[in-house]
């Protein structure tokens, strides 16, 4: 509560500072020195830190091309606002980008916190454009400035069970939620999308963190179908992969971007060979588009491209590039954020461009698979799909 | 619901069973000499699993070890995590509950203190060790090698029953047989007079603080090699194996023995016939209406009188 009132009067304050920085930028400016600053808000600390620097160097990539392409004539500058990637962190970081008055935020990463920080960036009038939020509800709920540039859960279990009815002869699938919100809002979508398509499914639930998925393996195998959706994160699905493999599944196995880590394959080894992971997100170093890219990301930080690096790269550049388009350095939030809604802008991982609520028009999944503790890259499933 | 899977679960059920009840023991035993509910013993158990897969990994097992070498390994991985476990049950009676029993601390003291080792410790596996899941390096094949009812068992299940069964009958012989079982079975019975009758009381406790720490960390490493390492996977077996501990009657060994594979059996049926969520409900639901009719549990408590 004192939380809520601290930002209902901070926010009219800032936005107040922000209009006069903006009239002052403009009374002096004549190109040249003027800056504008752009926020990200993720995890850049905590248990998911890995996730959120991906996404912030994807961002500052972009932020130290613009400058020095010398195409604009505004210097970028970046803020990072730091929530751990966990809901009640958030609000008190989208208030210090607030306060830092940022024209605009690449983020928030994770849905929990985009769900806690949109309203205060609505109020504030900064757009919010995340990357890898993907929680179906965050556009149904009316934030005024949060737009999102990525797929949501509902496209990605429509993926996965388009992928399964036409690209596989499997006809009874178990999907298994691991009763998280992300898992569960996953496999909803799944069922439902395999049933229309009309496959016979199983669901079944294992909560997050079981100690011991041997009888939840077997239960599995009893249920004789031929492929298997695993709704849920990497920490879980590893041990999970091994105990299917020892209880004798044979099917078809399947995961979302949850689980497309590293730490996957580690934890499952062997038994990780021939999952399918699906993602919102490209490989960038499969990508032709995006060879560039990864390099010089490799070359900026010393490691490659992590999940959602391009595409923070990408929104990024799409703000900077409608910033300049809206005014540079006099642009304002309001102004942007109006363009931003109209925007169809083709970055290096896809189009970009949003519908009335804000959400990504571009619904495009991607498949990889798991083969000698290496996550191989298929390509999109539509293309997959279409032979 | 075919037979065949009905057996399947049970094997499952059984070796979950014998993990827990090894863990019980720790509680048991303690909870017999010192009436302290030993809540750190959870932590006990995951420095164990900790202990085997650093032996494991500092020692670089080959890549994919077999025969003899993989015997090697399995040995050496029971030995370290029960020296680990040995080492921090050593530990933790020396640093949190000696000085307590010396100052004559009430019981709530204790409890207290119990639960905060509990969480120094496992904090402290997440600082020294990362907070990621880790897996037990390749130590052999496992293959299914067993069929028992129709029920395959793997190298895995198999070392585990085989290692928690010795564990079991070992502490049995230590416990009913041994100068030093007597004089545990002393303690428990009648502190002062084992004194007085020149039992080295505090070198009873120690002991009994280590034998726990033994089988409790060896099952750490047994249960990392089945499933996985991570610095919070004390907790649930932990509190099931305490679960386990009262359902056989708190301090009573064999009542330990018995509560555990009771326990491994009910989650592991109650999974096979209503899911996974429902596998706590109805473990503790057993331990409720076991202790309805039966308040000291199946066996009735007393450490002192075994069977």
């Amino acid at each position: 509560m004192l939380n809520k009132t601290i930002v209902r009067l901070a926010v009219p304050l800032a936005v107040g500072a922000l209009a006069l920085t903006g009239c002052g930028d403009g009374g002096s400016g004549d190109g040249g020195g003027d800056t504008v600053k752009i926020g990200f808000q993720g995890p850049l600390s905590g248990d998911n830190v890995q996730l959120g620097q991906n996404m912030e160097n994807g961002v500052r990539l972009a932020i130290d091309q613009a400058n020095a392409s010398g195409d604009y004539d505004f210097e970028v500058e970046y803020f990072a606002a730091d929530d751990q990637g966990l809901p009640d962190k958030a609000p008190t970081a989208a208030q210090s980008a607030i306060s830092e008055e940022v024209i605009a935020v690449v983020g928030p990463a994770f849905s929990g916190s985009a769900d806690a920080s949109a309203e205060y960036y609505a109020e504030a009038g900064i757009p919010a454009v995340s990357s890898s939020a993907t929680r179906a509800d965050l556009t149904t709920k009316g934030y005024g400035s949060f737009l999102r540039a990525v797929p949501n859960d509902s496209a990605q279990g429509a993926g996965m069970a388009t992928y399964l009815s036409k690209s596989t002869d499997a006809e009874k699938v178990v999907v298994v939620d691991d009763k998280t919100d992300y898992g569960v809002g996953l496999a909803d979508v799944a069922e439902q999308s395999l049933k229309d398509a009309g496959l016979e499914v199983v669901r079944h639930s294992v909560p997050q963190k079981t100690p011991d998925y041997s009888a939840a393996a077997r239960n599995v195998v009893g249920a004789d179908a031929d492929a298997l959706i695993y709704a849920g994160y990497y920490e879980d699905a590893g041990p999970f992969a091994t105990k299917l493999d020892e209880a004798g599944f044979e099917g078809i196995r399947m995961s979302g971007d949850g689980s497309r880590d590293m730490q996957f394959v580690e934890l499952a080894g062997d038994s990780a060979n021939d999952w399918l992971l699906t993602c919102a997100c490209t490989d960038p170093t499969q990508e032709e588009a995006t060879k560039k890219f990864a390099e010089d990301y490799e070359a900026a930080f010393n490691q490659p491209p992590g999940t959602y690096s391009a595409e923070s790269f990408d929104v990024a550049n799409l703000i900077i590039e409608q910033i300049a388009e809206t005014g540079g350095a006099d642009s304002t939030g309001e102004k942007l954020l109006e363009a931003l809604r109209a925007v169809e802008y083709k970055g290096i991982t896809k189009e970009f461009s949003f519908d009335d609520t804000g959400d990504f028009t571009n619904q495009t999944i991607y498949m990889y698979e798991v083969q000698d503790r290496e996550i191989n890259y298929l390509g999109s499933v539509d293309k997959l799909t279409a032979k | 619901m075919s037979l065949n899977a009905f057996w399947d679960f049970l094997v499952l059920g059984l070796v979950l069973g014998c993990l827990y009840a090894v863990i019980a023991i720790g509680y048991t035993l303690v909870y017999g000499v010192l009436q302290l509910l030993n809540f750190a013993h959870s932590e006990v158990f995951m420095f164990g699993a900790f202990g085997g897969l650093l032996a494991l990994t500092v020692w670089a097992p080959a890549a994919d070890p077999a025969g003899v070498q993989s015997v090697v390994y399995v040995v050496v991985g029971l030995l370290a995590g029960a020296a680990f476990g040995g080492a921090v049950a050593y530990g933790l009676e020396k640093v949190a509950y000696r000085p307590l029993r010396r100052r004559g601390a009430p019981r709530l003291v204790f409890l207290i203190t119990a639960i905060g080792a509990s969480f120094f410790l496992y904090n402290l596996a997440g600082k020294l060790f990362g907070r990621n899941s880790l897996a037990m390096p390749n130590l052999y094949e496992n293959r299914r090698v067993l069929t028992v009812f129709g029920a395959d068992l793997n190298i895995t299940q198999v070392i585990i029953v085989v290692s928690a069964v010795g564990m079991m009958v070992g502490l049995d012989y230590v416990v009913n047989r041994t100068k030093l079982g007597s004089g545990i079975r002393a303690v428990a019975q009648d502190p002062e007079v084992a004194s007085l009758m020149g039992v080295d009381i505090d070198k009873v406790v120690s002991r009994t603080f280590v034998i726990g720490g033994l089988l409790g960390g060896a099952a750490g490493f047994l249960f990392g090699v089945n499933n996985k390492v991570v610095y919070t996977m004390g907790f649930l077996p932990g509190i099931t194996a305490f679960a386990a501990a009262v359902l056989g009657g708190i301090g009573n060994v064999r009542g330990a023995m018995l509560g555990g594979m009771l326990l491994g059996v009910v989650e592991t049926m109650t999974v096979f016939v209503w899911g996974e969520e429902w596998r706590y409900v109805a473990g503790f639901a057993a331990l409720v209406l076991v202790l309805m009719f039966r308040p000291t549990g199946l066996l009735g408590e007393r450490v002192g009188r075994t069977a």
